[in-house]
């Protein structure tokens, strides 16, 4: 598309500003067809929803069905370690469709309801007290480091069992798994390292959990053995996976959200009138205008039309929630970050059958720490301008976000 | 005989997850645009509703008795 000076998703520019670029994909041409790497890149809201509701239709198994070599591409050397990436990630229950991934989803559903999540909230509350009361001593803050990474781990730790020791390791070994959404040539060495090293740590507490099990997480993931629905490598493979999707999106969430607040003065005064009443339709707002996640693929199953142009069976197809929660057709000023929109149909957790699993935990923990500064703090600013992003195409992730109260 | 129900899905919500229709599928049917619709109050028997209710993890769903309007969920 010639309107386009360059068409590159992992530039710093489109990293620094997702909004600016799949902004522009979205008004001018929102079926569109990255020539680079080979895909098409999705950006209109109601198409996203459309598309993420026709699981027959754009399969999730995207390892498995897509037989291409990784984009960006990658070492040649390293091809033997994108079977090992393919094979583990395709073992992920979100990799499969239905009928399989039905079955699977319904193993650890259960778990995740909004009642079950609800009873977690005084558990978060008082999490976020001590990690705030830790943090109010030293008169300022890594809202990553000493809030928003902590908090999650240690509540998806809590579930699952992982011994307190343990959580700083599962953070690193987590950090390598985040390569997937990167651009590196040489990235499938750090990523299948910490693929080994997660399936090396949850073997142990896997096997406990098969012979003797309790009410954690784990031993959810283990009953789906004993029924048949999964095997011990897919066990493995999503205990790794939940134990990194348990966090890793909502430290986004809460750093993304507090820079939203430090950002719009107005929207923090507001959200101080009220903290308690606020923090629900807050967390959706953040959860909307600074998406934790970018974007995510999928494998056309068949020759699917979409706006007037033919996506060939096997293409491969990628949404961006970033551009579709910022869609003017389907939000009023969707630049604007107003914490009592409603409603507030974001795709942030995805739509249809795959729609996120450990969406309300994450409501839950953003809903706490939001209210939490509001009650506490006057305002912040921040430590220091240069913020930086993680140059990931899936993961709208800051690298620090330093702060200081006023 | 059981008491009849009256069974809503809030469309602000409901994003078509489609767990309704697994615990409740003579109940829950998804529309048009794939969001769940409870099309027979009476298809399947109350406690199979309130578990898809449960389940719904937008909370989308609100089950009331039809008479008495009393909620049963959430």
């Amino acid at each position: 598309m010639g309107m386009l000076l360059q068409d590159d998703m992992f530039t710093p520019e489109v990293i620094a500003d997702p909004y600016a670029y799949y902004g522009r994909l979205r008004d001018r041409d929102p079926v569109h067809w990255n020539e680079k790497y080979e895909l098409w890149v999705i950006t209109r809201h109601d198409d996203l929803v459309w598309l993420t509701r026709h699981h027959e239709l754009f399969s999730s198994a995207v390892f498995k069905n897509d037989p291409r070599p990784a984009y960006p591409a990658i070492d040649e050397s390293d091809f033997g370690l994108y079977e090992y990436v393919r094979n583990y990630q395709g073992d992920q229950f979100i990799q499969h469709d239905r009928p399989e991934h039905l079955a699977m989803r319904k193993v650890v559903h259960g778990y995740f309801t909004p009642k079950s999540m609800e009873e977690w909230r005084p558990f978060v509350r008082n999490a976020v007290k001590h990690l705030l009361d830790e943090a109010e001593k030293k008169g300022r803050m890594d809202v990553m480091r000493d809030l928003a990474t902590p908090l999650p781990v240690l509540v998806i730790a809590e579930m699952m069992g992982v011994p307190e020791p343990d959580r700083p390791y599962i953070r690193q070994l987590a950090e390598k798994l985040l390569y997937i959404g990167r651009g590196e040539h040489d990235r499938m060495r750090p990523l299948t390292e910490g693929m080994k090293g997660m399936i090396e740590y949850v073997s142990p507490l896997v096997d406990e959990r098969i012979g003797n099990p309790g009410n954690d997480f784990i031993s959810v993931l283990a009953s789906g053995e004993r029924e048949g629905v999964f095997t011990r490598h897919e066990v493995l493979v999503n205990t790794s996976l939940l134990l990194l999707a348990g966090h890793e999106t909502t430290i986004n969430l809460l750093c993304n959200g507090t820079l939203a607040f430090i950002q719009h003065p107005d929207q923090w005064a507001k959200l101080k009138q009220d903290p308690a009443g606020a923090a629900k339709l807050a967390t959706e707002e953040c959860l909307r205008y600074d998406s934790p996640v970018k974007s995510i693929q999928r494998i056309a199953t068949q020759d699917v039309e979409m706006r007037g142009k033919t996506l060939k069976k096997d293409a491969r197809v990628r949404w961006f929630i970033s551009s579709a929660n910022r869609d003017p057709n389907t939000f009023a000023k969707p630049d604007t970050f107003d914490i009592t929109r409603w409603p507030n149909q974001h795709v942030a957790f995805g739509s249809g059958v795959h729609h996120c699993l450990g969406a309300t935990l994450a409501r839950v923990e953003g809903q706490e720490v939001f209210k939490a500064l509001a009650e506490r703090f006057t305002g912040f600013r921040i430590d220091n301008e240069a913020l930086e992003y993680q140059p990931s195409i899936t993961f709208r992730s800051l690298k620090s976000l330093p702060i200081q109260w006023q | 005989m059981a008491r009849n129900l009256l069974v809503q899905v809030d469309h602000n919500v409901c994003v078509g997850n489609a767990m309704c229709e697994t615990f409740a599928p003579h109940v829950f049917r998804l529309n048009d645009n794939r969001q769940s619709e409870a099309v027979d109050p009476a298809g399947d028997s109350e406690e199979k509703i309130l578990e898809a209710a449960a389940n719904c993890p937008v909370s989308a769903i609100t089950v009331k008795d039809a008479e008495t309007g009393e909620q049963l969920f959430p």
